[in-house]
């Protein structure tokens, strides 16, 4: 690779008391591409994305953002990095005392200081294209479906046009067709951006379709990498049994 | 946050009530604020518990209230700053006394006109003073001789005490075994 | 391990330095929370919505306490006073508890119950469901945003609060006297009034700003450091009331020392 890689984790060290979650991962994704990011739960996948959110700190190695270093960042220039940055969470996270287009205009009003009137008009612009009516604009989050509020998150991850989008559990807790809906959503999003994705999920048929890579985390370090057809043919005993859907005894 | 109507209402009313109550509370408490004080000082020789805030009264009715205490450094007089009610003017031979409501009430200051023909300016002071009776001291002058001393000498030195309810005192004692 | 380790004495040291850690984790949190409300950006909207919620909405409750314990104090002063001629100065006693004392304190404990609890659970619910993550991937401090606009509120709040206490408290006060022993309301009020002084009021103003201080800072940590779920959430709303109405308590008995022996 010779250009640097939009995010990459080297060396990276996790521990909560005597587990230790990750162990020396190394990982780069380079601009516009879409990596999933497998594994097995526990296995610390939301923890490499907390890192890399500045939401918690390593114990050893670094988080290159642009080939930049975040963890040693200070939280105002970390603040000022995340601009480039949407996160779709797993739950939503959509804040509930708010309604959903100052959800989606949070960042836009909050950070960026732009005036309500223009925020509006950039939320419900952006609600369009998650496929949510403008009437949702004004409704609160705990009044709309499980697949809404995913859809009302995505919409307040994009809204400032990020170069580099993560997705936590993108389609957990929805019925399959919702799901694929979603992560045509996603796709959608990620290509006409042209920016650069990590998703972590354990939905397969998710992962098929959002990603251009795969990668499998395992015992806090990467076992296996990919590109999305060449998953069948892996012989990864992991990833074999993740394709199959088998158990691994 | 979304409050329902019934909480704001119910807000609205006690805050009513509020200012009701304080409306009330600042036309009954005599003084009015907004028809304004003027200062006058006095020279006491015995404070006798007077604190800022003791009230001032003319004939037990309050015009003011005191607003300082301080002492003289040199004649080591207490001086007592007195705000008083514009509309009350008082002839500037008036006399001030320290007085109080009972035998453990509040002090306070009774102001008694006198008969000048013009008035206490205000920043000026009343000369005419008359500080706290140390009710205490009084008492012990009164009990001290009679204990440990031999009668005839608690007579005479009893005679020398200013007071004449001392003097009188053991005329009374001397009249007990004739009843 | 744990607290039932085989030597009671390594236990003892062990809950000790818990605790000292538990008072550094607070004072950390208070310190900043204070200086994300003392430096901008601040968010006004935030800081409204806090007004109306901790101050406004507070008023029924606090007015409501506040008339019942000021007619109970003067009933009681009345009918078990009379033992030292007491109730002769009635409404001077019941200005001065509720002024000093009980204003501040009652206020500030219904505050504890009515908004340390809910702020506790509002932003332990926040953390819980990642909204508190979400809020710094948009680029905002939540410190800023969540817990600097409660503490300003709970610390302004909760004064002017106790001012609408005072007078609804001596108004209590004086409904009963009137209506029960046949004391007139003129001169209850003439009473309190030449009786109270500035002082009287101001110190239990500077209580309750302490007070609402306590009240922000026991919501917004206990929140904040909720764990595991809707159980974590309940616990810290419990601990968060308890905690506030105990600090409450203890700040009131330091502070009126300090206001005693001046």
């Amino acid at each position: 690779m010779t250009t640097t890689a939009k995010i990459a984790w080297t060396g990276i060290s996790k521990r909560f008391g005597a587990q230790v979650v990750l162990d020396g991962l190394d990982l780069a994704v380079a601009p516009g591409r879409s990596l999933a990011l497998l594994g097995r739960s526990g296995q610390g996948k939301s923890v490499t994305l907390k890192l890399a959110l500045g939401l918690m700190k390593p114990d050893a190695g670094q988080v290159l953002l642009d080939g930049v270093d975040v963890t040693r960042q200070s939280e105002a220039e970390r603040r000022a990095s995340f601009r480039g940055i949407g996160m779709l969470f797993q739950g939503g996270a959509l804040f509930d005392s708010l309604p959903v287009w100052e959800n989606v205009a949070f960042r836009l009003i909050n950070a960026d200081g732009v005036g309500r009137a223009e925020a509006r008009e950039r939320a419900v612009e952006a609600l369009s294209l998650v496929k949510l009516a403008p009437e949702v604009a004004d409704r609160y989050p705990s009044e709309l479906s499980g697949g809404m509020q995913k859809r009302a998150g995505l919409a307040r991850a994009i809204v400032g046009t990020p170069s580099l989008l993560f997705f936590d559990e993108p389609t957990t807790g929805l019925d399959p067709i919702t799901a694929g809906a979603i992560n045509e959503l996603i796709r959608d999003r990620v290509t006409s951006l042209g920016c650069t994705a990590v998703s972590i999920t354990h939905d397969m048929a998710s992962a098929r379709t959002i990603a251009d890579e795969l990668a499998m985390l395992d015992n806090g370090r990467i076992v296996w990498r990919g590109r999305a057809d060449e998953l069948d043919h892996a012989d990864h005993p992991l990833v074999r049994a993740f394709v199959t859907g088998q158990s691994m005894e | 946050m979304r409050a329902s109507w019934a909480e704001t209402i119910m807000g609205f009313a006690v805050l009513a009530f509020a200012a009701l109550m304080l409306t009330y509370a600042l036309g009954v408490s005599g003084l009015k604020h907004s028809s304004g004080t003027y200062e006058v000082s006095a020279r006491f020789g015995e404070a006798g518990g007077i604190q800022p805030g003791a009230k001032i009264t003319v004939s037990g009715v309050k015009v003011g209230s005191v607003s300082d205490v301080t002492i003289d450094p040199k004649t080591y007089l207490a001086v007592m700053h007195l705000s008083l009610s514009k509309d009350v003017k008082l002839p500037s031979d008036s006399t001030a006394k320290i007085t109080s409501d009972g035998l453990l009430g509040g002090a306070h200051i009774a102001l008694m006109p006198g008969g000048a023909e013009d008035d206490l300016k205000p920043g000026s002071e009343i000369n005419n003073t008359q500080g706290a009776v140390d009710l205490f001291g009084l008492i012990g002058q009164f009990i001290r001789p009679q204990s440990g001393s031999p009668a005839a000498s608690s007579a005479d030195s009893a005679a020398k005490a200013p007071a004449a309810a001392a003097s009188a005192a053991p005329k009374a004692a001397a009249d007990l075994p004739e009843m | 391990m744990g607290l039932f380790s085989t030597n009671p004495v390594a236990a003892l040291g062990r809950a000790t330095l818990e605790g000292v850690a538990a008072i550094g984790r607070v004072g950390l949190f208070a310190a900043r929370g204070i200086s994300a409300a003392l430096s901008p950006p601040w968010y006004p909207r935030q800081i409204i919505a806090q007004f109306a919620s901790v101050g406004f909405l507070s008023l029924p409750v606090v007015g409501l306490t506040a008339w019942f314990t000021g007619a109970a104090l003067a009933l009681n002063i009345y009918s078990g006073g009379d033992r030292f001629n007491a109730e002769t100065v009635l409404p001077q006693i019941v200005a001065l508890g509720i002024t000093r004392e009980l204003g501040p304190v009652l206020a500030a404990l219904m505050l504890a119950g009515r908004v340390a609890s809910a702020m506790a659970s509002e932003i332990g619910a926040m953390r819980a469901t990642e909204q508190i993550d979400a809020m710094v991937t948009l680029s905002t401090d939540p410190r800023r945003y969540l817990i600097a606009p409660r503490l300003i509120a709970a610390t302004i709040s909760l004064p002017l609060l106790t001012l609408i206490t005072d007078i609804i408290g001596v108004a209590g006060g004086m409904q009963v006297s009137n209506y029960l022993i046949d004391l007139s309301p003129g001169i209850y009020i003439a009473n309190t009034m030449d009786f109270l002084t500035a002082w009287d009021v101001e110190s239990g103003l500077i209580k309750s700003a302490v007070f609402g201080f306590i009240i922000g800072l026991m919501g917004c940590y206990h929140g904040d450091s909720a764990k595991g779920g809707a159980r974590g959430v309940g616990r810290a709303t419990t601990s968060a009331m308890v905690s506030a109405a105990v600090l409450i308590l203890a700040a009131d008995y330091l502070l009126t020392s300090v206001f005693a022996l001046k």
